[in-house]
C-alpha cells in the first residue's frame, strides 16, 4: 500500500512567554500518508519520549476542524498549504518523500506563547466579551418562529457564524490583525432581526476591543480569508466598517 | 456613539481614513495630468492653465493647504499601520508565505509603505523644481504677463536625470495604485466579491494608463530634445 | 444504600410543572451570596453557567481548553430535536418522549425523560433568539429535518455545524456574563477532585494547566457538566481532551456511577488507517439513505470493489433485513459491521472496514444530484482516506461515539452526594441503554438552561447564605494533596512506556471485549487484562517533562489512570447486566437471527455503582434503582 516518508522537522520550543525561542530538527522516518499532520506529530513526541527528550508541546482538541484549537504556522502557512482545512485535517499525503516542514505557533503580541506551539488567545474571549452576543437571557426568548429570516440572510450569517476562533486570520495577517475574527462575529450576529437592537453598541466595542487587546489594522491584505479553515471572506470586514460607520451617524 | 475622534482613531476608522485620503489623492493625480498634458495643446495652453491655477489666489492656498493636509494624513496613517506591525508582532516568522487563493498579498500591496514614501520624497523635489523653480516671464497672447513653466519643464526633461528619475518615481505608481485603488474600495465597504474582482481589474487599468500619461511627458520631452511635433511652438 | 429518584407523583404531563411550583426560591438579593462552580463549557455547562449567573448567582467556570468556545460539544453535526411539530406531522411532547424511551430500549425513566421532551422547544426559542442560524425554509420561518428512530421530521439544525451553532450561542452567553461580573471564568483549568465537607459538596481542587498550579475553590453546590467518557477506547469520534477525571474523582469521592457498559458506537466512521491513527472521524449517517453496505462473499478477495459483480457481493443489510435494510439502527448496522469482519469478510488494508457504495444511485440520480446532497461528506472523506467516494465505495467502520452511563442523578440532576450536580453527557439520565441521534444537545440544554437552574436554587434555599468552611479546611487540603500525590506518583515512575502506548493497549482490551459485543467469557477476560496492564501502567509508565509547567503528557497520564479504573467498572456492568438492551449486546442473550433479548423481569433497573477501593482489583458495590413504566408499555424491539 502505502510506504513510509522522510519528513525532516524543524519545529519551535519555547519554555515559556518570557524566555526566547529556539528551533529543534528531527528527521521522522515514517510518515505514512494517511497520517494527519498531527498525528505525525504524535509520532514526534512518542520517539521524542522514548529517546527521554521532552516531547513538543501544541493546541489540539476535536481534530476534525471544527473546534479550532490547533494552528500551527507550517512552512510559513496558517494551518499548511491546502485552502479551507485546518491542520488537524491535513493529511501527509500533501507532503513527500524528503520534504523539509518547518513549524512555529501563531505569531502576535496579543497571542502569547505559552509553550512551544502553544498560545494564549484569550484575547479573542474578551473581545466576544465586550459585546458578540444578542443579550437574552434564559427564558426571556419568544416563540421561535414568530419572527420570520429571510433565508438568504439566515444563510450568509451561517457562513459567517462557522467561524471556529482557531486565530488563523491573526497568525498570516502581515499586520496581525483580528479583523476577520471580529468581523465575521458582527456580520453573523448583525445580519439576524435579534441582533439588530444592539448592532451599533457591539460593532463599536469590538473593534475598540481589538485595538485594546494589541492587534493590528487591517491592511486589506485578504491574507486571513486565503488562510481561513472556513473560507470566511473577508466581506465580514466590510460588515464591520459599514456596521461601525453607522455606528457613528445613529 | 463614539466621538468623531474616537472614530477615526479606531482601527476601523484609521482604515476609512486612509480609503478616503487614497481616493483623494488619486483623484488629485488624474486633475494633475490632464492639466500636465495641456503642453500637448496649444502653443499657450500650458501656461495659461498654469497661470490659471496661480491666479485663484487665496483660493489656490486652501487648495494648496488641503492637499498638503491629505498627503499628509495619508503618510501618517499608511506609515502608523505599517509601524505597528512590529507592534502586534514583536517577533516575526523565520518562514513565512503567502497561501495565495483570494489572498491580495503582491509586490504592490506589501511595498504600499517604500513606494509612498519615494513619492513623499520626490514630491518634495517636484515642488521644488517647479513651483519654486527660476523661470522667465512670457507675454501670452492675451497680453498678460505669466511664468514660462513650459520652458521649464522642457528643460528640466531634457536633462536625462530629471527625465529618468521622474520616469522611475512615476512608475512607481504602477505599484502603489495596482493595490491601492482596489484597497481604498475595500476599506471604504465594498463588499461583493463580484464588485472586487471587477474593482481589481479597474485598479490595473487605471494604474497603467495613470502610470503611462505620467511618464510619457519627460519621456517624450527627452526623447526629442524638447522638440517633438506634438509639441506645438 | 436506597435510591431515590425523586421524581414528583401524578401524571407525566404534570410533574415537571407541579415539581417548579413547589420547589423552593432563593430571594434576589440572596442569590449574590452563592457561590456556584460549574466544571465545562459544553452545551451543559455552558447554558447552565449562563443561565445560573443571569439569575444573580456567583458562578466560577472552568474547562480544559483555553476557551469555553471549544468544549467537544462543538463537534455535534446532526442537529437537536424538539417536538415544535412546524412540520405538521403528527408530533406531540408525547411522541418524542415516547421515541426517547422506547429507543433508550426502556431502561430509563420515564420522568425525566418526558421532562427533557417538554423543555426541548424552549431550547428552540432560546437558542434563536440567541441568533443561531438554524437551517430556514423559504418563507423565512425553521425548517426541519428527519433523523434516525423517528418516523417524523423534528430535527432543527444548523448545516452539518448544529453543535458548534449552539454551543456557540451558549458561549456568548457566558461571555455576556463575564463581562458583567456574574461568571469567573478559568479555562485551562482542569478540575482534578471535589471537596466534601459535612457530606456535601464544597468546592473543587483544579490544576491550572499553564502554571500547573493546583488551586482550591471554594461553593456552596458544584456542577459537573464534563462530557462522557468514550476515549476509554482510545479512539472514538470524542475530542482528545474529553475524559472521564471529573466524574471519576467524584464517584471516588461516593458519587455513584450508573450504567458505565452503555457505550453507543456509531455504525458510519471512517476506518483506521494504521497504529498511529489518534481519533475517528464521523460520517453523517444520512449517508445511509443512499448508500448500500456490503463486502464481498469470498474471503481474501483482493479485487478491486469495482470489480467485483454484484453476485459476489454481500449486501448484508439488505438479505437480513429485507424491511429496513441499510436503514436499520445504529447498533444493529454497527453489530453487524463487526460480524462480518470477524468472519473474515472485511476490505480495506485492515480488514476493518466494509462497503458503503453509491453506484447504485449515481447512476440513478446522476452524480450532480449525489454532490448536492452529499457533496460537502465526499469531500471530507476523500479529504481523509485520500479516496474518491464517486469513483469507489467509500470505507467505513464504527466507532465509540456516545456514553449512555455516567455520575447516577436524581431528577433533580443531583448525585447522591448533596450540592453536587451532574448533567450533559457526564450523566447517566435521558437516554436509557442507547441514545436517539439528535438528543444529546436536547438534553445538554435543556438540563442546563432550564432544569438546573431551577433544581440547584430548590437545594441552595436550604444551604445558609455565605456559609463558609475556607480554603484552610482540612477537607481542602486532603484533597489537593490526594491531587498532588498522583502528579508526583506519575511523574516518578520513570517506566518505559508511553502514555500513549497504555491507552491504545488499554483502549483495544475494552473495544475487543466490551465494545459493540460482549459474552461473559470475554469480559471476565478483559477485566484480568485491565488490571494486569494497570498494574504496569504504575510501575513502568513514563511521563515527560514537569509538573509546573504546561504539559500536555501529563495531563493525558491522570486521565488515562481513570480510565484504567474505569474501563474495569465497564466489564463489571457488563458482566452483570445478563440481558441485552439497546446498544448492550450480551451474545449469551440474543434469538437465532441474533436479535436482541432484553430481559424485563429481572433488568429492568439502573445499575448505579460504589466506589469501595481500588486494591489490584476495583471494589465496587452495585446498587438498582428499579424503573417503573407507569406510561408506557415495554416492548421488544424489531428491524426485520
Ligand atoms: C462527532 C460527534 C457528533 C455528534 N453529533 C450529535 C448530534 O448531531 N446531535 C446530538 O444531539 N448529539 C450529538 N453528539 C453528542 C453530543 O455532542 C455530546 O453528547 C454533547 O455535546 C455533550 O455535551 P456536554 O456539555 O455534556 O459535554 P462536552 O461538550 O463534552 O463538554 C465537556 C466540558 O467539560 C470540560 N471538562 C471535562 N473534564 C474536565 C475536568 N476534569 N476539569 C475541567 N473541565 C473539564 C471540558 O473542557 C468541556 O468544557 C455528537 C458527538 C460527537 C462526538
Ligand atoms: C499620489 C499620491 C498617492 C496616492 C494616489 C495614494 C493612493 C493610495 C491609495 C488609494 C491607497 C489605498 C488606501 C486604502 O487601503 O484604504 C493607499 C494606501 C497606502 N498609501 Fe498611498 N497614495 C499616495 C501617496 C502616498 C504617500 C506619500 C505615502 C507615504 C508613505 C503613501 C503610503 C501608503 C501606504 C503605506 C498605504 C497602505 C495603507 C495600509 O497598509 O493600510 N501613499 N495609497
Ligand atoms: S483540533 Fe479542533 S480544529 Fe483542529
Amino acid at each position: 500500500m502505502s510506504k513510509d516518508m522522510t519528513i525532516h522537522l524543524k519545529y519551535w520550543k519555547q519554555a515559556g512567554p518570557d524566555v526566547p525561542g529556539h528551533f529543534e530538527e528531527y528527521t521522522l522516518d515514517t510518515v505514512n500518508e494517511h497520517m494527519s499532520f498531527l498525528e505525525m506529530l504524535d509520532v514526534l513526541n512518542e520517539e521524542l519520549q522514548l529517546q527521554g527528550k521532552e516531547p513538543v508541546e501544541f493546541d489540539y482538541d476535536c481534530r476534525e476542524g471544527i473546534c479550532g484549537s490547533c494552528n500551527l504556522v507550517i512552512n510559513g502557512q496558517a494551518h499548511g498549504p491546502k485552502a479551507e482545512v485546518a491542520c488537524c485535517q491535513l493529511h501527509m499525503r500533501n507532503y513527500k518523500d524528503g520534504d523539509k516542514i518547518t513549524i512555529e505557533p501563531p505569531r502576535a503580541a496579543a497571542f502569547p506563547i505559552i509553550k512551544d506551539l502553544v498560545v494564549d488567545r484569550s484575547a479573542f474571549d474578551r473581545i466576544i466579551e465586550v459585546g458578540g452576543y444578542v443579550s437574552v437571557k434564559t427564558g426571556s426568548a419568544q416563540e421561535a418562529n414568530a419572527l420570520p429570516v429571510e433565508k438568504e440572510k439566515s444563510d450568509e450569517a451561517f457562513e459567517y457564524a462557522a467561524c471556529i476562533g482557531c486565530g488563523a486570520c491573526v497568525a498570516a495577517c502581515p499586520n496581525a490583525s483580528a479583523s476577520l475574527f471580529t468581523g465575521a462575529k458582527l456580520a453573523h450576529l448583525n445580519k439576524f432581526p435579534q441582533g439588530e437592537v444592539e448592532r451599533s453598541n457591539r460593532a463599536v466595542a469590538m473593534v475598540d476591543q481589538m485595538k485594546e487587546e494589541g492587534f493590528g489594522d487591517c491592511s486589506n491584505f485578504a491574507e486571513c480569508e486565503a488562510v481561513c479553515p472556513k473560507g470566511i471572506s473577508i466581506s465580514a470586514i466590510a460588515e464591520m466598517r459599514r456596521d461601525y460607520m453607522k455606528a457613528l451617524v445613529s | 456613539m463614539p466621538s468623531f475622534i474616537k472614530a477615526i482613531n479606531s482601527q476601523v476608522g484609521r482604515k476609512i481614513m486612509t480609503g478616503i485620503t487614497g481616493i483623494g489623492l488619486m483623484l488629485f493625480l488624474i486633475g494633475h495630468i490632464v492639466g500636465n498634458l495641456t503642453i500637448f495643446g496649444a502653443p499657450e495652453a500650458f501656461n495659461i492653465y498654469t497661470k490659471t491655477l496661480e491666479d485663484l489666489g487665496p483660493l489656490l492656498y486652501v487648495i494648496e493647504a488641503g492637499l498638503a493636509f491629505f498627503f499628509l494624513y495619508h503618510t501618517i496613517l499608511g506609515v502608523s499601520i505599517w509601524w505597528n506591525r512590529r507592534k502586534a508582532r514583536p517577533e516575526g516568522y523565520k518562514k513565512y508565505q503567502t497561501k495565495g487563493g483570494p489572498s491580495h498579498q503582491s509586490l504592490a500591496s506589501k511595498s504600499m509603505v517604500y513606494t509612498g514614501i519615494i513619492i513623499l520624497v520626490f514630491l518634495v523635489i517636484h515642488i521644488w523644481t517647479f513651483k519654486f523653480g527660476d523661470t522667465e516671464m512670457v507675454k501670452l497672447a492675451s497680453g498678460e504677463m505669466a511664468r514660462d513653466l513650459r520652458a521649464l519643464v522642457i528643460e528640466k526633461f531634457t536633462d536625462p536625470l530629471y527625465a529618468f528619475g521622474y520616469t522611475f518615481v512615476l512608475s512607481l505608481l504602477i505599484l502603489h495604485l495596482s493595490h491601492g485603488f482596489w484597497s481604498a474600495f475595500t476599506s471604504l465597504s465594498m463588499k461583493s466579491k463580484e464588485a472586487s474582482k471587477k474593482v481589481q481589474m479597474g485598479a490595473y487599468g487605471f494604474a497603467i494608463v495613470i502610470m503611462l500619461m505620467f511618464i510619457f511627458i519627460p519621456l517624450y520631452i527627452y526623447f526629442t530634445g524638447g522638440e517633438g511635433s506634438l509639441i506645438s511652438y | 444504600m436506597k435510591l431515590d429518584s425523586k421524581a414528583p407523583e401524578g401524571p407525566l404531563e404534570e410533574k415537571w410543572r407541579k415539581h417548579k411550583k413547589e420547589m423552593k426560591l432563593v430571594a434576589p438579593n440572596n442569590k449574590r451570596k452563592y457561590e456556584v462552580i460549574v466544571v465545562g463549557t459544553g452545551l451543559a455547562g455552558g447554558a447552565a453557567a449562563a443561565s445560573m449567573a443571569e439569575l444573580g448567582y456567583n458562578v466560577k467556570s472552568f474547562c480544559i481548553q483555553d476557551s469555553a468556545r471549544r468544549a467537544h460539544s462543538i463537534a455535534a453535526q446532526g442537529g437537536i430535536n424538539a417536538a415544535k411539530n412546524y412540520p405538521n406531522d403528527g408530533d406531540s411532547i408525547w411522541r418524542l418522549f415516547y421515541d426517547t424511551i422506547k429507543g433508550g430500549d426502556y431502561r430509563s425513566r420515564e420522568s425525566n425523560v418526558y421532562r427533557l421532551a417538554e423543555v426541548a422547544n424552549e431550547i428552540i426559542d432560546q437558542a434563536v433568539a440567541q441568533g443561531v442560524p438554524f437551517a430556514r425554509e423559504y418563507g423565512g420561518l425553521l425548517a426541519n429535518r428527519s433523523f434516525g428512530g423517528a418516523q417524523v421530521s423534528r430535527t432543527f439544525y444548523a448545516r452539518g455545524q448544529t453543535g458548534q451553532q449552539l454551543l456557540l450561542g451558549a458561549y456568548q452567553a457566558m461571555m455576556r456574563q463575564v463581562n458583567e461580573g456574574g461568571i469567573e471564568y478559568h479555562p485551562r483549568h482542569e478540575m482534578l477532585d471535589v471537596v466534601i465537607i459535612d457530606g456535601q459538596a464544597r468546592g473543587i481542587i483544579t490544576r491550572d494547566l499553564v502554571s500547573g498550579e493546583l488551586k482550591r475553590w471554594e461553593a456552596d453546590a458544584v456542577v459537573l457538566a464534563t462530557g462522557g467518557y468514550g476515549n476509554v477506547f482510545y479512539l472514538s469520534t470524542n475530542a482528545k481532551n474529553s475524559n472521564v477525571t471529573a466524574a471519576w474523582r467524584a464517584h471516588k469521592k461516593g458519587a455513584l456511577f450508573a450504567n458505565p457498559c452503555y457505550v453507543q458506537v456509531h455504525p458510519t466512521c471512517i476506518p483506521v488507517s494504521g497504529d498511529y491513527q489518534s481519533k475517528l472521524t464521523l460520517m453523517s449517517e444520512s449517508l445511509r439513505n443512499d448508500g448500500r453496505v456490503w463486502v464481498p462473499r469470498k474471503k481474501g478477495d483482493d479485487r478491486h470493489p469495482n470489480d467485483i459483480p454484484d453476485e459476489e457481493r454481500f449486501y448484508y443489510l439488505e438479505e437480513k433485513y429485507p424491511s429496513f435494510g441499510n436503514l436499520v439502527p445504529r447498533d444493529v448496522a454497527s453489530r453487524n459491521a463487526k460480524i462480518v469482519c470477524d468472519e473474515g469478510l472485511g476490505v480495506g488494508p485492515t480488514g476493518l472496514s466494509v462497503y458503503l457504495d453509491f453506484r447504485d444511485v449515481i447512476k440513478r440520480d446522476g452524480k450532480e444530484t449525489v454532490a448536492a446532497k452529499y457533496g460537502n461528506l465526499f469531500d471530507m472523506y476523500e479529504n481523509i482516506a485520500g479516496e474518491n467516494p464517486y469513483e469507489q465505495p467509500m470505507r467505513i467502520y464504527p466507532a465509540v461515539h456516545y456514553t449512555m452511563g455516567g455520575l447516577w442523578v436524581d431528577y433533580n440532576l443531583m448525585t447522591n452526594i448533596p450540592g453536587l450536580f451532574a448533567t450533559g453527557e457526564a450523566n447517566f439520565s435521558d437516554h436509557g441503554a442507547n441514545r436517539l441521534g439528535a438528543s444529546a444537545l436536547m438534553q445538554g440544554l435543556s438540563d442546563g438552561y432550564f432544569v438546573l437552574p431551577a433544581t440547584i436554587g430548590n437545594y441552595l434555599a436550604d444551604v445558609k447564605p455565605g456559609t463558609r468552611y475556607g480554603t484552610d479546611h482540612n477537607a481542602f487540603i486532603e484533597a489537593e494533596k490526594g491531587a498532588q500525590d498522583q502528579i508526583d506518583k506519575l511523574l516518578n515512575v520513570n517506566g518505559k512506556r508511553t502514555i500513549v502506548d497504555f491507552h491504545r493497549t488499554l483502549g483495544k482490551i475494552v473495544w475487543d471485549n466490551i465494545g459493540i459485543a460482549r459474552n461473559k467469557e470475554d469480559l471476565e477476560k478483559a477485566i484480568k487484562e485491565i488490571q494486569e496492564l494497570r498494574e504496569e501502567f504504575w510501575t513502568n509508565v513514563y511521563v515527560p517533562g514537569e509538573k509546573n509547567n504546561y504539559n500536555k503528557y501529563l495531563e493525558f497520564a491522570g486521565r488515562v489512570a481513570d480510565f484504567f479504573e474505569l474501563a474495569e467498572l465497564m466489564a463489571r456492568d457488563a458482566l452483570e447486566r445478563e440481558e441485552s438492551c439497546g446498544c448492550h449486546l450480551r451474545e449469551e442473550y440474543q434469538s437465532e437471527e441474533g436479535e436482541a433479548i432484553r430481559n424485563d423481569e429481572d433488568f429492568s433497573y439502573v445499575a448505579a455503582w460504589e466506589f469501595k477501593g481500588v486494591n489490584g482489583q476495583l471494589q465496587e458495590e452495585l446498587h438498582k434503582e428499579n424503573l417503573e413504566f407507569e406510561f408506557v408499555e415495554l416492548k421488544q424491539r424489531s428491524y426485520k
